[in-house]
């Protein structure tokens, strides 16, 4: 794997040449700090510019466009890091090898087509799509809540604090109202001038020929701005954790639990933390999978997962509501195992094991290839390599350290009312 | 073993053999990628409920859900050495998963393979079942079951296959009930495992990066010498399925905010002149992809019209039917569902349509080939559909027609057909049963 990075003034492009893909992947990258109130236009906005564009008026249009190009793939997402407001427009498609020459740069210029000329008219974007993006926005943020698990972590988090990990990175249903053509070109312009972008390209590709193709269709747009803080500010977990229910017509209840993570530093948060985490939630053979799953059968999945720009852990379970007390006091009994370093060396190497597999298993995939790059462009973390070696080195003692600063915060229940009753 | 042929753009190649036993072997080496990924599975799934073993006079029933109550205490070791403790310590990822056909028992990662296969192969040839382990998993699948019950689309789905069948077992849950799972015992698990888990009914599937002859070894070594516990295997029972679908209508009031449609047309085998089940089952899929994806005019139509947020469609092959399955999302069903009837009167399908359809089913097979879990995926399916993998997908895609497509067209049975909508609790009578005309 060659990779190599240029910075063309408003943008960094990164070039990755990879022989073991037969397809190409581009992933563009807009970011900015995340404002609550821009949420819900930000996301609608993302979905527009994918469904219609100047050239291809409709959804329709749209498809038959891709399927010509040799089904070529192109899609849209937002999600928050830390504190910024993080969009990816995602294409990919056979090498030329297994199409036609010349098909790679069309699907490169499609896809910044899609970004760059929009379906727009007198700085309005087209009301037909407009009208059916309102529609389809509207139903899916008004129905939340017919995801039981997302549902449970979102309130998990709002009930945690008011800080941008509180916030739903798909946008709030009242916000949906202020959004009209007129003032979603006005974002889209603040959007194409004021987000940070970072370009890559993964593939059997030829770096002179790419970097010609993507200066070609992709021009100076953007200002260049400083690099700001991803990471959210630790805080301290309250002494007393809190406890908050919550009802709704579901069979199974949906257990969410926020710990906090204080006072960590850049190496503990990356290394001893990440094997903390796999040891006591991160997989089918960790403390809690064992204690609460297959030693007392209240559960049929449970896990832990670390936000690290968020310094916080996350645990969840479904359960039946009347284990509840049980379930909680059984989790917090594993995670004293881990503060009290009861664990042993053994799930320490367990852990590392499949830590380097998870590592090794990244070169698998072009789109988390650009994300690992992408990490190390944003937060100057270690590359794979590096990775792999220091994770090999971290200590029982570095383990047990990072343990005594995880707290437990918030407890949430989504109760299910049906309790066995059939729904 | 010999080679098996695949289409030159796949880029793959292969091998296979059929033991003297009756297992059979499937290797894929992908040399470009550090990833490999071990199926180990039997053609036992949940449909296998009644059946007279070999040798037996009569017919043995086992509470529904067996398969996958079987699948789950496969990892329940004699040792004690849970087998997910042992691939963790290998660094290695395992599951485990049960569907209509067939239990999968699977490994992936990117050490450690040799060790790893021959104690995949090693744990699923060694049943431990006891009383205690069999209660101990009640609870845990208790919960697995409440989970899928709270999830809409799961559910309907589970409802419209009621709706369809009078008789066949895809009626019932994969899981089964929560009053099923609790009669299961450890008898019933070592009946069906001597019955099901043999050599004659297994295959093993090996994909991505390992070293062929090491496999062959591994076979020689392992499974070659494995005996057959019957002679035959048992015959399931599978009573005649009636023709008509069992319920043409029903409404559910559901935990929902927006209501779910799914619509079944069941078509009986027998409508179809085209024979190879394989270009058959792609027609269908053109088809349908074609009238109602994202490229066609029907999307467009009610998209505009605000009648459609979500669309996807399915086919289900059981003996003697193919059942295409239709699932949307929208606010108006009643509208929705009368367009879609609407079309179904109105279908056409161009040279041009299928020219162009071709060239995007061959870009994205060949893009598929490219991965080892999507491969492993495909084949797998294969097996358990077509008996073998299917190498020459892009000959057979070239190879489709026009005329021929237009006469599995005329076969599918759009008026024998289900409907089942899910309404939010507070708009119990937003839609009306009815029946077909």
């Amino acid at each position: 794997m060659e990779y190599i990075k240029k910075n063309l003034g408003s943008y960094n492009l990164h070039l990755i040449k990879c022989q073991k893909f037969k397809s190409v992947m581009v992933k563009v990258y807009f970011r900015e700090p995340i404002k609550k109130e821009n949420i819900t236009i930000h996301n609608f906005l993302t979905t527009m510019l994918t469904f219609s564009s100047n050239k291809y008026k409709t959804k329709r249009e749209m498809v038959l466009k891709t399927q010509d190009l040799y089904s070529c793939s192109i899609s849209s997402t937002d999600t928050r890091l830390g504190n910024y407001l993080n969009t990816c427009f995602r294409m990919s498609v056979l090498n030329d090898k297994y199409t036609e020459e010349g098909n790679l740069e069309k699907c490169i210029e499609f896809l910044s087509d899609i970004i760059y000329k929009p379906n727009v008219e007198k700085k309005k974007f087209d009301e037909k799509s407009f009208d059916i993006i309102m529609n389809q926005a509207c139903l899916s943020l008004s129905s939340v809540k017919e995801n039981a698990n997302t549902y449970s972590m979102i309130r998990l988090l709002e009930n945690l604090d008011d800080s941008p990990i509180s916030y739903r990175s798909f946008g709030y249903l009242e916000d949906l109202k202020d959004i009209h053509a007129e003032n979603l070109y006005s974002y889209y312009e603040k959007f194409i001038k004021e987000s940070d972008v970072d370009i890559f390209v993964i593939g059997d590709i030829d770096f002179e020929d790419i970097d010609s193709i993507i200066r070609k269709y992709f021009k100076a747009r953007t200002f260049k701005k400083t690099k700001g803080d991803f990471i959210i500010p630790a805080k301290r977990a309250p002494m007393r954790k809190r406890i908050v229910t919550e009802e709704n017509d579901s069979n199974q209840s949906k257990l969410a639990i926020a710990c906090r993570t204080y006072n960590l530093t850049d190496y503990e948060r990356n290394y001893p933390l990440t094997l903390y985490n796999i040891i006591l939630g991160g997989g089918v053979d960790s403390l809690l999978f064992r204690e609460v799953r297959e030693n007392h059968s209240l559960c049929y999945y449970i896990s832990s997962t670390i936000n690290k720009l968020d310094n916080i852990m996350l645990i969840r379970a479904g359960i039946s509501r009347d284990d509840f007390k049980q379930t909680v006091k059984l989790i917090e009994k594993q995670i004293s195992v881990m503060s009290h370093g009861t664990f042993t060396e053994e799930d320490i190497n367990k852990a590392k094991e499949l830590y380097q597999t998870a590592i090794e298993e990244i070169e698998e995939s072009e789109s988390e290839i650009i994300e690992s790059y992408y990490m190390i462009e944003l937060l100057g973390v270690d590359d794979i390599e590096t990775k792999a070696k220091k994770m090999k080195e971290v200590t029982k003692e570095e383990i047990l350290a990072v343990s005594k600063k995880v707290k437990m915060d918030t407890v949430y229940l989504l109760e299910g009312r049906y309790q066995n009753e059939g729904n | 073993m010999k080679e098996i042929n695949f289409s030159k753009e796949l880029e793959l190649k292969g091998y296979y053999e059929r033991l003297e036993n009756g297992l059979e072997v499937y290797l894929v080496p992908m040399e470009k990628k550090d990833k490999y990924f071990i199926t180990y599975a039997t053609k036992f799934g949940s449909i296998a409920t009644q059946f007279t073993p070999y040798k037996e006079k009569s017919e043995r029933t086992v509470p529904n859900g067996v398969a996958h109550f079987l699948e789950h205490k496969m990892f329940e070791q004699e040792d004690g050495i849970d087998p997910f403790t042992f691939f963790s310590e290998s660094g290695t990822d395992a599951n485990a998963s049960t569907n209509f056909d067939l239990t999968r028992y699977i490994c992936y990662g990117t050490k450690n393979f040799d060790k790893n296969l021959r104690y995949l192969i090693k744990y699923v040839n060694s049943p431990y079942f006891t009383d205690e382990n069999v209660e101990k998993e009640k609870g845990i699948i208790a919960q697995e079951i409440n989970m899928y019950k709270d999830e809409a689309g799961y559910a309907i789905e589970d409802t419209l296959r009621k709706n369809t069948y009078h008789s066949d077992n895809h009626r019932v849950d994969i899981a089964g009930e929560v009053r099923d799972i609790e009669k299961i015992t450890k008898e019933d698990l070592y009946l069906c495992y001597d019955n099901f888990y043999q050599p004659q009914n297994m295959f093993l599937l090996v994909v991505g990066k390992f070293d062929v002859e090491n496999v062959k070894s591994v076979v020689d070594e392992v499974l070659r010498p494995l005996k057959n516990k019957t002679g035959e295997l048992p015959k399931i029972k599978q009573e005649k399925e009636k023709k008509p679908v069992k319920r043409e209508s029903e409404v559910v009031p559901f935990n929902i905010s927006i209501p779910k449609i799914m619509m079944s047309l069941k078509c009986e085998r027998a409508r179809f002149d085209t024979k190879d089940e394989v270009k058959l089952d792609l027609y269908l899929n053109i088809i349908l992809d074609l009238v109602f994806g994202n490229s066609s005019t029907f999307k467009e139509r009610v998209t505009n019209n605000n009648l459609l947020t979500k669309f996807y469609f399915d086919i289900e092959t059981i003996k003697n039917y193919k059942t295409i399955y239709l699932y949307a999302e929208s606010t108006h069903p009643s509208e929705l569902i009368e367009e879609i009837k609407k079309e179904f009167g109105s279908i056409e399908i161009s040279l041009e349509d299928l020219e162009r359809y071709k060239k995007v089913l061959i870009a994205s097979t060949i893009k598929c080939a490219d991965y080892v879990d999507a491969v492993t995926v495909g084949f797998t399916d294969d097996i358990s559909k077509y008996g073998k993998i299917i190498g020459n997908p892009i000959e057979i895609c070239k190879s489709l027609d026009i005329k021929e497509l237009n006469t599995v067209l005329k076969g599918i049975d759009f008026k024998n057909r289900a409907v089942v909508t899910y309404v939010p609790k507070n708009m119990p009578n937003l839609v009306k049963e009815e029946v077909n005309e």
